[in-house]
């Protein structure tokens, strides 16, 4: 040191200095670097695993949105059809019969032969054939083609998913019956399409006949019951709590409870609801009407955490400014406040909505597993709902209700993208008014 | 750009419809006639002694104050503001006189602004604001039950630091005041009410082809004018501003400060500010708070060359603050 002169102590102490922050820059980079990759792996993750379960969930439904006709040409047999009540006579007993004499094959004595065939044929064969007579008395006596769905079966092996291979006793539709489907594809009666059945039925115990609008009609009724009280409530109580409120002990334990009720399984809204609204206030079970209020209970919390920022998020400036007009408290937060938090307030409405539209646990409770069949039109009456309907379809033993339960799901969630793409869409179009 | 020191009440140059007739009686009461220099030689002794005193004073006993000439507008006693508890002006007594531009200064978290907001009661919107005093306009207490304050700010138009224009289209903004008071009544008044204010407030040249469009597209010192010309449209009694040219370049502080010198041939203004040069500039009262007690009061012209404490002396000259 003695050594040195000032101008050497000074230069090595900026060497060093230098050395030190460069080290430690590489170290700030290295880390930098680390973090980037971390998030570039985490989003891969999730468009993996999403990807993964759309893939999963349309190469499984995919195959419901099509289906298998049959026309079979039915001699409406004056001596067995019961004019006053076409409904009474077996259709498909009759088609099955005249098809096997058409082919020449001879029933048994148990009319096994007979059954099999029969079992090809949806049971809708029986009320097109009876609508058709109780429509038109004329055509009996007369042979008339009649298009009718093939069942789930029947259908499920056209589709792929039932394999020749497999042992007879393994498969619903045993090696005759495939026979005769191929013999019936070879004549060109079989005729595949859109699966409409799926769009204009309510659920059905048969699969080829099951279709969601019920659900998707029980849905929109409860989702509207939720809407009409929950968002007036919701963002009424934010907006109170938010600019009117004053701050004391009592606001605050409100505060807290929203925030924990936010947080409380979905379960146990349900059981609310079980409690209140059915065993209490008697409501009909499974109605939209209690549906919708306990969406609405459960939907609360988070439409008034949602509405509360989006309040907080517009600048005070614009408070002050309308309060110092003259606006008195109410002009100025509705005036001024709410429209310019309006975007933020309508997506939470709208992805809270969309949370109750898929919540599945409280509707279990309040009686919504039940069968429904049909479609409901009133808000007392039961019915099914599209996440109620799927766990049913899953539950189901048919084959033919698997592939509609992934149909099912697909529906949902096109219906989850569509709220969404609407939230969207409204936040751009009201962020650009202002 | 005018940037002269002082501005003497005579040679006003604004433009506007100055009343012939009020002129020369606003001349006399804001400032007087004479010279700066004339002005303080009666009074230099005693200026002299006060301030030698000063240092030796516990802060805020006592206030060094001229009375102001003229009308009082409003006439503030033993006002104190309390923030949760925590008090943050005490006792201040402040004449404002009308028709004129009264400047309040002083170093940051002087309680300059805190004083300001009361003649609005705007401290009412603060959750855990306690003003007490009274505050008197024309002889009325503000603070009293019987007086509305969205009536009150009616009366009293305010002008904040940042230009906090309605994100809604310039007429919106400038017809919002006379609209929620209910001041007009057809259409065809509104847009009279609405071109005069924007006359008034310099901006009418500037956006009189764009009237729909959105106010928040316009310039900061642009903004600025706006909002001033949104609180005039309703014709306020006073006009209190709260740094209103902190947000601004040199150029819109110009325009606002020449617009601040029109206005006071109409309104009783208060303005908080930074600049001493600015309070030097558009004032003819100035009033130096410091550490939430008012100091000293008088004609901007005595204050700045002639302060009688030294607190004032030592901010006026940049000694701290």
């Amino acid at each position: 040191m003695t050594d040195a002169t000032p101008d050497q102590i000074d230069g090595a102490a900026a060497k060093t200095r230098l050395d030190r922050l460069r080290a430690g820059l590489k170290r700030r980079h290295a880390k930098e670097a680390r973090f980037k990759w971390f998030g570039r792996l985490a989003i891969a993750a999730a468009m993996v695993f999403l990807a993964v379960l759309l893939v999963r969930i349309v190469e499984q439904g995919h195959t419901a949105f099509y289906t298998h006709t049959v026309t079979v040409p039915v001699y409406m047999d004056p001596a067995r059809i019961d004019r006053a009540y076409p409904q009474g006579s077996n259709f498909e007993q009759l088609a099955a019969e005249q098809q096997l004499a058409r082919w020449g094959i001879q029933d048994d004595d148990t009319g096994g032969v007979s059954r099999d065939m029969k079992a090809l044929f949806s049971s809708e064969l029986k009320f097109v054939a009876a609508d058709l007579v109780a429509k038109r008395g004329d055509v009996i006596g007369e042979t008339v083609p009649l298009a009718v769905p093939l069942s789930d079966d029947a259908d499920l092996f056209l589709k792929g998913e039932i394999s020749k291979s497999t042992p007879q006793d393994q498969r619903r539709i045993n090696d005759r019956q495939i026979a005769w489907l191929e013999r019936m594809q070879a004549e060109g009666v079989v005729g595949s399409h859109f699966n409409t059945a799926l769009f204009t039925n309510g659920d059905s115990t048969q699969p080829e006949l099951a279709g969601v609008l019920g659900a998707v009609v029980g849905s929109a009724l409860m989702l509207m019951v939720t809407a009409l009280i929950a968002i007036p409530l919701g963002v009424g109580a934010a907006i109170w709590l938010e600019e009117f409120a004053p701050k004391n002990r009592l606001t605050d334990i409100i505060e807290v409870n929203i925030n924990n009720l936010a947080a409380v399984p979905s379960i146990v809204y349900g059981l609310l609801g079980l409690a209140l609204f059915i065993n209490w206030m008697h409501l009909p079970r499974a109605s939209p009407i209690v549906g919708g209020l306990v969406l609405a209970l459960m939907a609360l919390p988070t439409l008034v955490i949602a509405t509360r920022s989006a309040l907080k998020a517009v600048p005070p400036s614009i408070r002050e400014a309308a309060l110092a007009m003259g606006a008195s408290k109410t002009q100025t937060v509705f005036s001024h406040v709410l429209p310019l938090a309006m975007p933020g307030v309508m997506t939470g409405a709208i992805i809270s909505m969309a949370h109750a539209l898929g919540e599945t646990a409280p509707l279990l409770l309040i009686g919504m597993v039940s069968f429904v069949p049909g479609v409901p039109h009133a808000i007392d009456q039961p019915v099914g709902a599209l996440p109620s309907l799927i766990y049913i379809w899953e539950n189901a033993s048919e084959r033919a209700f698997h592939e509609r339960t992934a149909a099912a799901i697909i529906v949902l969630l096109v219906f989850m993208i569509i709220m969404n793409a609407a939230a969207i869409i409204l936040r751009r179009r009201f962020e650009r008014r202002w | 750009m005018k940037f002269r020191i002082f501005r003497s009440a005579e040679d006003q140059t604004g433009a506007g419809p100055a009343d012939p007739t009020e002129a020369p009686r606003m001349g006399g009461q804001v400032l007087p006639s004479a010279s700066a220099d004339e002005q303080v030689e009666p009074k230099g002794d005693a200026v002299v002694e006060a301030r030698r005193e000063d240092a030796t004073r516990a802060a805020g006993e006592t206030v060094v104050s001229t009375p102001a000439s003229g009308p009082i507008k409003i006439a503030a006693r033993d006002v104190s503001v309390f923030y949760s508890g925590k008090q943050a002006l005490y006792d201040v007594s402040l004449d404002i006189p009308d028709k004129t531009v009264t400047a309040l200064i002083g170093p940051s978290g002087c309680g300059k602004s805190t004083f300001l907001r009361t003649m609005n009661r705007m401290n009412d919107t603060i959750s855990g604001a306690k003003v007490t005093g009274r505050i008197a306009m024309d002889d009325e207490d503000i603070n009293d039950r019987s007086i509305d304050p969205v009536l009150l700010r009616a009366r009293v138009g305010m002008v904040f630091q940042r230009p906090n224009p309605f994100p809604k289209s310039i007429y919106e903004n400038v017809a919002y005041g006379p609209k929620i008071h209910g001041l007009v009544t057809s259409k065809s008044e509104m847009d009279g009410v609405v071109e005069s204010a924007l006359k008034r407030a310099g901006l009418w040249d500037e956006v009189a082809d764009r009237l729909q469009s959105s106010a928040v597209g316009l310039s900061g010192g642009q903004q600025q004018r706006l909002v001033i010309a949104r609180a005039i449209a309703v014709n306020p009694e006073v006009i209190l501003m709260d740094e209103p040219c902190s947000a601004l370049d040199p150029i819109a502080t110009a325009r606002i400060e020449e617009l601040i010198d029109e206005l006071r041939e109409r309104f009783c203004i208060v303005i908080v500010t930074h600049s001493m040069a600015q309070a030097a500039r558009v004032s003819q009262r100035t009033a130096f708070f410091h550490m939430g007690r008012l100091v000293e009061t008088g004609d901007t012209e005595d204050i700045f060359q002639n302060p009688r404490e030294r607190r004032t002396l030592d901010y006026i000259t940049g000694r701290f603050g």
